[in-house]
């Protein structure tokens, strides 16, 4: 690891401030970024806690009946604080990691980072979330831009989160059986207008909507609603873990499980 | 009597407690220094510049020694004087060690080590079979052919035949405690090494020959590895010549243990096979003729090689009476990690070989499996009617398995539960259940001749205590604790009175590895004659006292009872003895009796007995995805009359898992470079403790060895581990349960190799 300066401000204000520093990073629960900077493949000047930003912390209704969780909230409090109001929410923030990396590990930090094989960035594109920051409220749809790429600018922190809460939803994850990382993820989430379908871990462009899938089932959420329709392997992450082939088949099966699960 | 009890190992507490002292945990003088491998990042070529001024000024490095600075022999190689300990400018597989750093701390040495800047002339490395095969790429002049019969000839005219190839990946050894090796010079120039290896001789003959002294001058200690599993065979060589080299070079005490990718890039893993077979068989199954070819995946260097592919080719008929057989082995070359000694050592991969036979007969001939199995296994000793003898010639005349079948098949309640899953099966379109029998018949004994000695040396003080010395090595299967048992039995006292030291080259010399599964049943022996020995005078001395015979002098429970009247504790009669001028020490010698082999014709008595084994699992699987569980499994193992049954039961239920997780889980990727990318645990999945199955009935035979071993018993390091194929079987009896045709299962059977096997056998893809 090289050297960095450390800061934990208690304000977003203050956080944004200490971030206008040059290569200056925000830290979340470091379960991605700490491992990068002992294997020095990230040198970042200054590091931002926001571990100590009270108002990025926790889990509350709104009145639109809209769950909002704060950035800097673990996966571990969402799967204690969620479950009532949004139990798939709960139950995929549960099965992330292990209790060291739930623990740690931030909702926050899992968004920006947009891991190809994370498992938030389903559940945020499935459930057609809000991603707030401190400056502007950017939709699921337009966040997610790639691997490890989103819509956030430089020194810009995700406050919070903004779900809707569905109607019915599932989340399926196929481990890879070392990692446990998903090999493929399927969140599924049916709302009154109409179903999504997010994909984790499968594409060589990180999480995305099987809008075909989506249409079959907001015209009838059944797993045979399903039948038929096949991802094009083409697109997908072929590596030593699964094939593209595989990973194509496996979303479909997931897709339907997830279905099976939330109907 | 200690023998035959289920005592725990003797250094349970250490383990639990982190007391226990591993290589790296050895309190070192101050000034010792920390080494590391400089690794080419190339499978095959020449290094053309090699910049090490830039590893040589990085923080805390003392000294950079490449191959011109080694003052002697620049070989680790445990067989062919091909492994140069640091690359002579030619690179031959991804890991190579080209260079040594001698730096300050563990960290600082590894740091420097990637500094180098070298160029390299490449050249396209053989990384396949198919490559190697086509360029001849191979160890010895040709294959490798043991026969029996005319198997050809048997085979056309056999009724029926099926035929099928598949491939057998290979495994890391993942043991706990990585390689690891300290060196201290000594005042004479000798060297004392404390290493993490099963072989401590072999460790002492490479540095000798590494800093040029004879073997006297080189003095060995191992206490105890955290795991082996024949990775530490020869694997170790390397580390301890290289601390030795750098102790001799600074003066300084030096210490190199591998971190653990490291360790998985650059040591030798067991061999993967691919195997060929065309089996002739009757209308009721029994095998007529059968051909196996094997190609066995050697890696860059000959290693163990030989006798592991050797030893695949003595396991082609595991417990079957085949009349005719051909085994063709080629050992073939390739840019690889160089394969080597692995639980089991070649006998898995032939085993699978035939079961996998057996597997596709049964379902050619929609027969039950077991009742396959026992049509074609050997006769029970005494009932042979004709022929009962191996490939190689050599008369079975110790089968059990006969009547450890029926046990195994009656406590598992086999018929049951194969009606019952059937009827389960045919409710269920997505799931399947499987279930599959596998019996194991291992070859006791190093194929080598030779290596089958051992001796130990025993002690007993005036005080009663005993310390006892031989030349196996502890790495956490519990040969110490039955080796003690041993010594406490033939003096008739407690175990507490005898204390287990570390394996060390001073007091033993010329020790074989402890391998092949000899650990007990050679140096139980060699504990046991110089235990005798020193009985003997003691009887005789103890008996002269008292006008008596030795006869009459009985060691038990801790006394010893001289004639119908006098009894004195052990300790009274050692401190008599001593004050009678009798020597209380004895070395103790064993070698292996009745063997006999000739490994080029392929013929005579490579082993002096068979252990044996029967295992029962069944497993679920997922047509759509290929997921799949082991639900249970039902094992008896025959160890004999056991030294000690706890002990046993843990290598049995150990081995099992890790032959289960080599064919379902543990899977070995190179890249088209030759890179290794599975060198972690985050991409390499080892089984772990909730993956052994929910029904885990694990017992041992109730027999003794028919030849005469320690105390009857029978070897019970590596046959268990085969055990485990009988998971990879029930998956693919599983599978057949989609479809029709034959699934041809490859290993490892991952979840995705058995969702393509689905996909075949349901869909004809």
């Amino acid at each position: 690891m090289y050297n960095f300066e450390f800061e934990k401000p208690a304000t977003i204000a203050d956080a944004v401030a200490a971030l206008g520093a040059e290569d200056a990073q925000a830290l979340g629960g470091g379960q991605t970024l700490l491992p990068t900077m002992k294997q020095r493949l990230a040198m970042p000047t200054k590091l931002v806690s926001l571990s100590g930003i009270g108002e990025m912390q926790g889990v509350c209704s709104n009145n639109d009946g809209s769950l909002s969780i704060g950035g800097a909230t673990t996966h571990a409090t969402v799967a204690a604080e969620a479950a009532a109001q949004y139990p798939a929410l709960a139950d995929l923030a549960s099965h992330i990691g292990d209790p060291a990396v739930r623990n740690r590990g931030t909702i926050g930090g899992s968004l920006a980072n947009n891991d190809p094989a994370a498992c938030y960035p389903a559940a945020a594109l499935g459930s057609g979330a809000t991603i707030v920051t401190n400056a502007r409220e950017i939709a699921a749809d337009d966040y997610f831009q790639g691997l490890f790429t989103t819509a956030l600018e430089e020194g810009e922190i995700i406050t919070g989160v903004r779900f809707p809460v569905p109607e019915a939803a599932n989340y399926q994850k196929f481990l890879q059986p070392a990692s446990r990382f998903a090999l493929v993820g399927v969140f599924v989430a049916k709302f009154a207008d109409g179903v999504r379908v997010a994909v984790t871990g499968a594409s060589e462009d990180g999480v995305f909507r099987w809008s075909e899938a989506e249409q079959a089932l907001s015209a009838s959420f059944s797993p045979e609603a399903v039948n038929g329709l096949q991802v094009d392997p083409a697109n997908m992450m072929g590596d030593i873990h699964g094939t593209k082939e595989y990973r194509a088949h496996l979303i479909g099966v997931l897709t339907k499980r997830a279905v099976a699960a939330a109907s | 009597m200690s023998v035959a009890k289920p005592l725990p190992h003797d250094a349970a507490r250490l383990h639990v407690t982190g007391a226990a002292r591993y290589v790296d945990d050895t309190p070192t003088p101050r000034g010792t220094l920390h080494l590391a491998f400089g690794l080419s990042q190339v499978a095959k070529g020449r290094i053309t510049s090699l910049d090490l001024a830039p590893v040589r000024s990085s923080p805390g490095v003392v000294a950079v020694l490449t191959a011109e600075d080694l003052p002697f022999d620049n070989d680790v190689s445990p067989s062919n004087h091909d492994e140069p300990l640091l690359s002579d400018g030619t690179v031959n597989y991804i890991g190579q060690p080209l260079f040594l750093v001698l730096a300050s701390s563990h960290r600082a040495a590894r740091v420097a080590a990637r500094k180098a800047v070298i160029g390299y002339a490449e050249e396209t490395p053989l990384l396949t079979l198919d490559q190697a095969l086509a360029a001849d790429s191979r160890f010895e002049d040709g294959p490798r052919i043991y026969e029996k019969g005319d198997a050809a000839a048997a085979i056309a005219a056999a009724p029926r035949v099926v035929e099928g190839t598949f491939d057998l990946g290979g495994q890391e050894h993942f043991y706990l405690e990585g390689q690891a090796a300290l060196a201290l010079p000594q005042e004479d120039g000798g060297m004392l090494v404390n290493s993490s290896t099963q072989h401590p001789t072999e460790i002492q003959h490479k540095v000798a020959e590494a800093i040029g002294l004879p073997m006297h001058a080189v003095r060995v200690e191992t206490r105890r590895m955290g795991g082996g599993f024949g990775g530490k065979e020869s694997q170790g060589n390397a580390l301890a010549v290289a601390c030795a080299l750098a102790a001799r070079h600074t003066g300084l005490p030096c210490k190199m243990r591998y971190d653990r990718d490291d360790d998985m890039v650059i040591t030798g893993k067991r061999h993967a096979f691919r195997i060929s077979y065309r089996a002739g068989f009757d209308a009721d199954g029994r095998l007529l003729g059968l051909e196996f070819t094997h190609l066995v995946n050697c890696g860059w260097a000959q290693d163990l090689s030989l006798p592991v592919a050797d030893r695949a080719m003595l396991h082609s008929d595991n417990a079957y009476a085949i009349p005719a057989i051909r085994i063709e082995s080629h050992r073939l070359k390739t840019n690889l990690q160089s394969a080597t000694a692995y639980r089991g050592f070649g006998g898995p991969q032939g085993m699978v070989g035939i079961e996998r036979v057996m597997d596709h007969i049964a379902h050619d001939l929609d027969l039950d499996p077991v009742e396959l199995r026992r049509r074609n296994y050997y006769a029970a000793p005494g009932t042979a009617t004709g022929d009962n003898t191996t490939p190689y010639g050599m008369e079975v005349s110790d089968f059990e398995l006969h009547e450890m079948t029926a046990q195994l098949l009656q406590s598992a309640d086999y018929a049951a539960r194969r009606a019952e899953i059937t009827a389960w099966n045919e409710r269920h379109a997505r799931l399947k259940r499987g279930l599959a029998f596998s019996p194991v018949k291992f070859g006791i004994s190093f194929t080598l001749t030779h290596l089958n000695q051992a001796g130990a040396l025993v002690h007993v003080y005036q005080d009663g205590s005993v310390h006892l010395n031989h030349g196996g090595t502890e790495m956490g299967q519990g040969l110490f604790q039955k080796v003690a048992q041993v010594a406490a039995s033939r003096f008739g006292i407690p175990l507490e009175k005898v204390k287990i030291t570390a394996t060390d080259t001073a007091k033993v010399p010329n020790t074989s590895a402890t391998a092949a599964s000899s650990g007990s049943d050679l140096n139980g022996m060699a504990v046991m004659a110089a235990c005798d020995t020193i009985r003997a005078r003691m009887a005789d001395h103890l008996a002269r006292l008292h006008q008596l015979t030795p006869a009459e002098v009985i060691f038990d429970g801790g006394s010893v009872r001289i004639g119908a009247t006098v009894e004195i504790s052990f300790d009274e009669a050692a401190k008599l003895c001593y004050e009678g001028r009798i020597s209380l020490s004895s070395t103790g010698f064993y070698k292996t009796p009745k063997l006999e082999w000739d490994r080029i014709k392929g013929q005579g008595r490579p082993f002096f007995y068979f252990a044996y084994g029967a295992a029962l699992t069944e497993v679920v699987v997922d047509r759509l995805t290929g997921e799949n569980r082991i639900l249970r499994a039902d094992i008896l193992h025959d160890a004999g009359a056991s030294l000690n049954p706890a002990l046993d039961i843990g290598q049995v239920e150990g081995g099992y898992v890790q032959g289960a997780g080599w064919l379902t889980t543990e899977e070995l990727v190179w890249d088209d470079k030759g890179a290794l990318r599975t060198h972690a645990p985050s991409t390499y999945k080892i089984p772990a403790c909730s993956d052994r199955p929910d029904v885990f009935n694990v017992a041992l035979y109730d027999g003794q060895n028919r030849e005469e071993t320690i105390y009857r018993s029978k070897a019970v390091g590596e046959p268990p581990f085969m055990l485990g194929i009988s998971a990879w079987l029930a998956l693919s009896d599983a599978v057949a349960s989609f479809g029709t045709t034959y699934p041809a299962l490859n290993a490892p059977a991952t979840a995705e190799e058995i969702w393509h096997a689905a996909r075949r056998v349901s869909d004809g893809v």
